[in-house]
């Protein structure tokens, strides 16, 4: 199957124009917006930043009667671990985004756009400005667009650190120029976002995908991938794989097939023994769940983990699970936004448990403390950076608890695992 | 001390600010753009930053607080951030901090007397296929080896910039 | 107007009413720490959440609307097992300092943790988060970071009310604290109320601290008499000292209290308190010193004036007024007061410093008098022997005493009140030793209740008068602050 977002040699704009590029968005001027929303929720494109929210419905929620300006945003906040795809679409293809947010502008009604790259990327930021300017220069985004009497500004928006912004509503307040905290839901975006106003919010695999779906009919695009897991999907593959990597496969797709045809398999000498499937915060796998599990929204969630991102991050038998864990409890610890008491002190004490399992000063009720903070802290705060935190201890713990046994009783990785 | 912000800031500020509806939304660019200025975010270009935008100094505070990428003291000519999240840390991120602890003779957080590095380790830095990850100021180097970050290290050293990977 | 039920209770709320305004409808209480009914909604604490039948999360009482239909469940299993969770997790990084800290007795962690854990903590006290202890916020408030909770009321409160922006949050995660700009004071016209606003014991009033525990305190509901605004408060007391003013919230008026009205209790015990009288320089006896007076005034045969106080009662007021036209009968008193009213900081202080500018004028409507500007002609005039007045009021009329030089006989609670070259004054009462009616800006009559006694030997004004009157020869019969209100009508 041909590539829809991850083409080679279409990053500058005359090759991208040369593949065909822009001819959609010329088509879309001159559709109703009302159908191109039609023809994405037709499409059965989910979004592909983590919750898997129809992007159709969500651009339907704008209120049709709204004065005053409308917004669309591009979450390119990439920060959940394991997850690196935005970045490789930014290089590969960034006009499919813009192409993408001007289609999705034109169907909300949108009169500006701003990328939310995460501050990190300061390479793929500079090469997305420079890509804007020439979308603009060729008429493609500013005003009255192909001579439609539409018209689209889109910035660039650099954050400064902090996974939390990555979160829609977060990532509002950091645009507005606030910390990253997020709001309380509802008001949803979509009536009061960005400055107040209807706000879209689409991760940039989403919006990438938006000018293929218009071109070829959203009928099309459902017909790609397996069931309501419509579409291609980049997977992000990091770990000790032979090729790691992002690749576009449709949805469905199974890990095995992920792992040996698309990654060349383990690296000689690792053998599997688990996986995250969807980033950091999806639970995790064993080698078995995932070696059966095929990658799109339902079968994972049947698996009782989640697509996610698409980040597939692979562990193998050298890994010890309570210091991995460790490492994800760190990174929680230090992005929680500190509002909600749960998660602000919750993030902290799994972190300093976990430390006390890998420093050897660990008790066995300490798992069970452990598994307690988590279950108290799920599903219950403003924003999922909890649940996030919560999801990989509980299925650790689960799945390996062994590992954590033998830590309290004074085991080393080495020897634990 | 008296900090003013120079007119070359203040043009590059009011492009900035014109990109929103609302000035102060360009608060996290401008601490950008001091932090470009000055190699970290200091006390009294928050100041300045606050009288700029006519937004209370707390706010400024908090903000350059929340974010981890402004430096609150001055960082070293090369700010080496070694990605310590799972991915890297699977890779051996662990090893190469410790590489560059023995090498430097800092631990991180500090700064080399000779002012040219400041150690870091940093969360997921968003390019886990090619773990391990260093961001050395604002250039990754990916897929890095001890051998590899050996070389990089002497390159910085003598005033070369070293090609990416 | 949803109906829903809360707890198995049927209710009916106007549209946009949260469950947790619902259930107090109802009785029903909610903890909270974020939550202030007069505050921008935070969600944050998350110590108010409550279970929605069929909703897949428990959500929050303070933002969430009640919509048709709702079941709210504020006891269930699950809720209960947030609200043990919550608590835990604020316990973990709070010092075990109860003992020494201000707070305890209406902490809202105590309280909480007692009405709803009672859980002993799993957490390692070698692993607390070590933040800053106290340490002056400014003129009038203590801030200890270690025992805060990260509500934000208090961000709220100088960003939303006093739009003062001095604190916010630093930093994030479990590292975050309240902080203000180094080298900066906290000291905004309301700051005080951060004590009262923080629900724990990171921001502590300067003046309480460590004055008393708080379980010895009573509470009186009085008036605030800082200004013309006339703030509902309540004096918490204990064994007749005052320890500190609080507002009683209500919608007339008040939600907070300005610091200048909040410490205007310290007039009370205020180290110049007069509790003998003063002619001339010398302290004499109360007795002696109202028999000179009546006699000067006697002496006079009708050279006397009289004017009225803003800062005084209804009843104080109106006493002086019967003194000047049924006592002494001279037809030069005044009680005609003007200032100008209004809230001046778009909060609560307001243009009139005084009192009760707006009570004097509802005893000038009941027993008349003469205009200021006369009365200030007539002695300036020298028509007068002796003018009879109240300590600041006199200050109304000083150019014009200067010039004919009457016998200024005043009223006045503290030594620093007595305005140069009075021949006598009289201690009187304060407000929080006797009750007393009050007219606030907006007309809203207003009594205040005596949370304590007055110094041996000081009476009410209303008294005082009384016996002068009686001294004189003419008899006022006024046996109580009431007996003076008779000829006065309240609209």
């Amino acid at each position: 199957m041909e590539n829809i977002l991850l083409k080679n040699n279409v990053a500058g704009i005359e090759a991208y124009f040369a593949d065909g590029g822009y001819k959609p968005l010329k088509k879309a001027l001159g559709l109703k917006p009302a159908d191109i929303i039609e023809e994405v929720k037709k499409s059965n494109l989910r979004g592909r930043g983590g919750a898997g929210f129809p992007a159709g419905l969500k651009w339907s929620f704008i209120p049709k009667d709204a004065q005053g300006p409308r917004y669309l945003v591009c979450n390119a906040d990439e920060g959940e671990p394991g997850t690196f795809k935005d970045r490789e679409l930014l290089r590969k293809n960034p006009h499919a985004l813009i192409e993408g947010m001007a289609i999705a502008a034109y169907a909300i009604g949108a009169g500006h756009g701003y990328i939310y790259i995460r501050g990190e990327f300061a390479a793929e930021a500079e090469l997305l400005e420079k890509a804007v300017a020439a979308a603009r220069a060729k008429g493609f985004i500013g005003k009255n667009i192909l001579g439609s009497g539409f018209n689209f500004e889109i910035f660039t928006h650099r954050g400064a650190g902090a996974y939390i912004c990555g979160e829609e509503t977060a990532l509002l307040e950091s645009l507005e120029g606030y910390k990253g905290q997020p709001r309380l839901k509802p008001p949803f975006p979509a009536i009061k976002g960005l400055f107040g106003c209807p706000t879209v919010i689409n991760n940039v695999e989403t919006l990438a995908a938006v000018p293929a779906i218009i071109e070829k009919g959203g009928d099309w695009y459902a017909a790609l991938g397996s069931g309501k897991s419509a579409g291609t999907k980049l997977f992000c593959v990091s770990g000790p794989v032979n090729k790691p990597g992002v690749y576009e496969l449709p949805l469905g797709v199974t890990f095995l097939d992920l792992l040996e045809k698309s990654c060349g398999g383990m690296k000689t000498g690792k053998k599997l023994k688990a996986v995250l499937p969807g980033g950091s915060s999806t639970p995790v796998l064993t080698a078995e769940e995932a070696l059966a599990v095929k990658l799109d929204y339902e079968s994972l969630a049947a698996a009782g983990s989640m697509l996610g991102s698409g980040a597939v991050i692979v562990i193998d038998e050298s890994q010890c699970m309570v210091k991995l864990l460790q490492v994800l409890a760190r990174f929680y610890h230090h992005e929680s936004c500190g509002q909600c008491t749960p998660c602000r002190e919750g993030c902290g004490w799994i972190d300093k448990l976990l430390s006390r399992f890998e420093e050897g000063r660990a008790e066995k009720k300490d798992i069970d403390t452990l598994y307690s903070v988590a279950e108290g802290m799920l599903g219950r705060t403003i924003c999922p950076l909890a649940d996030a935190m919560a999801m990989p201890v509980m299925s650790f713990v689960k799945k390996f608890r062994a590992e954590f046994e033998a830590h309290a009783a004074g085991k080393t990785c080495a020897e634990a695992k | 001390m008296a900090f003013k912000l120079s007119e070359e800031f203040k043009t590059k500020a009011e492009k900035l600010c014109a990109k929103y509806p609302r000035r102060d939304a360009a608060l996290i660019p401008l601490l950008h753009e001091l932090q470009k200025e000055a190699g970290y975010v200091a006390e009294e270009g928050m100041d300045a930053l606050a009288l700029f935008l006519e937004l209370p100094y707390s706010r400024v505070k908090a903000v350059a607080t929340f974010y981890t990428m402004f430096n609150r003291e001055p960082a070293g000519k090369y700010h080496l951030q070694v990605c310590r999240n799972i991915s890297c840390h699977m890779a051996g991120a662990e090893g190469l901090l410790e590489r560059l602890r023995a090498a430097l003779g800092i631990a991180e957080g500090e700064t080399t007397k000779d002012g040219l590095f400041t150690l870091s380790a940093v969360e997921c830095l968003g390019a886990c296929g090619s773990a391990p990850v260093m961001q050395v100021n604002d250039d990754y180097f990916e897929n890095l080896t001890g051998e590899k970050l050996d070389v990089i290290l002497e390159e910085l050293k003598h005033g070369k910039y070293p090609s990416q990977k | 107007m949803p109906k829903l039920t809360i707890d198995g209770k049927n209710i009916e709320v106007a549209k946009g009413t949260t469950l947790l305004e619902a259930a107090q409808q109802l009785g029903i209480y909610i903890p909270r720490y974020c939550y202030h009914p007069k505050l921008s909604v935070s969600g944050s604490c998350r110590m108010c959440l409550v279970e929605v039948e069929r909703g897949p999360k428990l959500v929050t009482a303070c933002s969430t609307e009640a919509a048709d239909g709702m079941a709210v469940l504020t006891a269930s299993d699950k809720v209960m097992a947030a609200r043990r969770d919550v608590l835990e997790f604020l316990l973990i990084n709070h010092p075990l300092d109860c003992p020494i800290c201000d707070q305890a007795g209406e902490c809202g962690l105590q309280d909480y943790y007692m009405k709803y854990s009672l859980r002993k903590s799993r957490f390692s006290q070698e692993d607390k988060v070590l933040r800053q202890k106290r340490r002056a916020a400014g003129p009038r408030l203590m801030l200890d970071n270690e025992r805060c909770i990260l509500c934000t009321r208090c961000v709220r409160f100088c960003s939303e009310v006093t739009k003062t922006f001095e604190l916010e949050v630093m930093e994030r995660s479990d590292h975050s604290f309240i902080d203000l700009k180094e080298g900066k004071a906290l000291d905004n016209d309301y700051s005080l109320n951060i004590a009262d606003l923080c629900p724990v014991g990171a921001f502590t009033s300067r003046d309480f601290r460590f004055k008393q525990r708080v379980w010895f305190l009573k509470k009186t509901p009085t008036i605030c008499l800082g200004c013309a605004t006339g703030c509902k408060i309540e004096a918490h007391h204990n064994e007749n000292t005052i320890y500190r003013l609080a507002p009683r919230p209500n919608s007339e008026t008040n939600t907070w209290l300005c610091d200048h009205g909040r410490l205007s209790y310290k007039a009370v015990q205020a180290g110049d308190r007069l509790a003998k009288g003063v002619i001339k320089n010398g302290l004499i006896d109360l007795e002696p010193a109202l028999r000179e007076a009546a006699t000067r005034i006697d002496e006079a045969k009708g050279a006397v004036a009289v004017l009225g106080s803003p800062w005084l009662s209804v009843e104080d007021n109106a006493a002086l007024a019967r003194l000047a036209k049924d006592a002494i009968k001279t037809e030069s008193y005044c009680f005609d007061l003007t200032a100008e009213q209004g809230i001046k900081d778009g909060i609560l202080i307001n243009k009139d410093p005084a009192p009760n500018t707006s009570g004097v004028k509802l005893v000038k409507e009941a027993l008349g008098g003469i205009s200021l500007e006369e009365l200030v002609r007539r002695i300036a005039a020298g028509q007068f022997k002796v003018v009879l007045t109240e300590a600041r009021a006199a200050l109304l009329i000083k150019d014009a005493l200067k010039t004919s030089g009457p016998r200024l006989i005043v009223f006045a609670c503290a030594k620093s009140e007595i305005p140069a070259g009075a021949y006598a004054t009289f201690p009187y009462a304060t407000y929080f030793e006797t009750p007393g009616t009050f007219v606030n800006y907006q007309g809203l009559r207003r009594r205040t209740e005596a949370p304590v006694e007055a110094p041996e030997g000081v009476k009410p004004l209303w008294a005082l008068v009384n016996k002068l009157a009686a001294y004189s020869g003419a008899g006022l019969r006024l046996d109580s602050a009431e007996d003076a209100l008779k000829e006065i009508i309240f609209k």
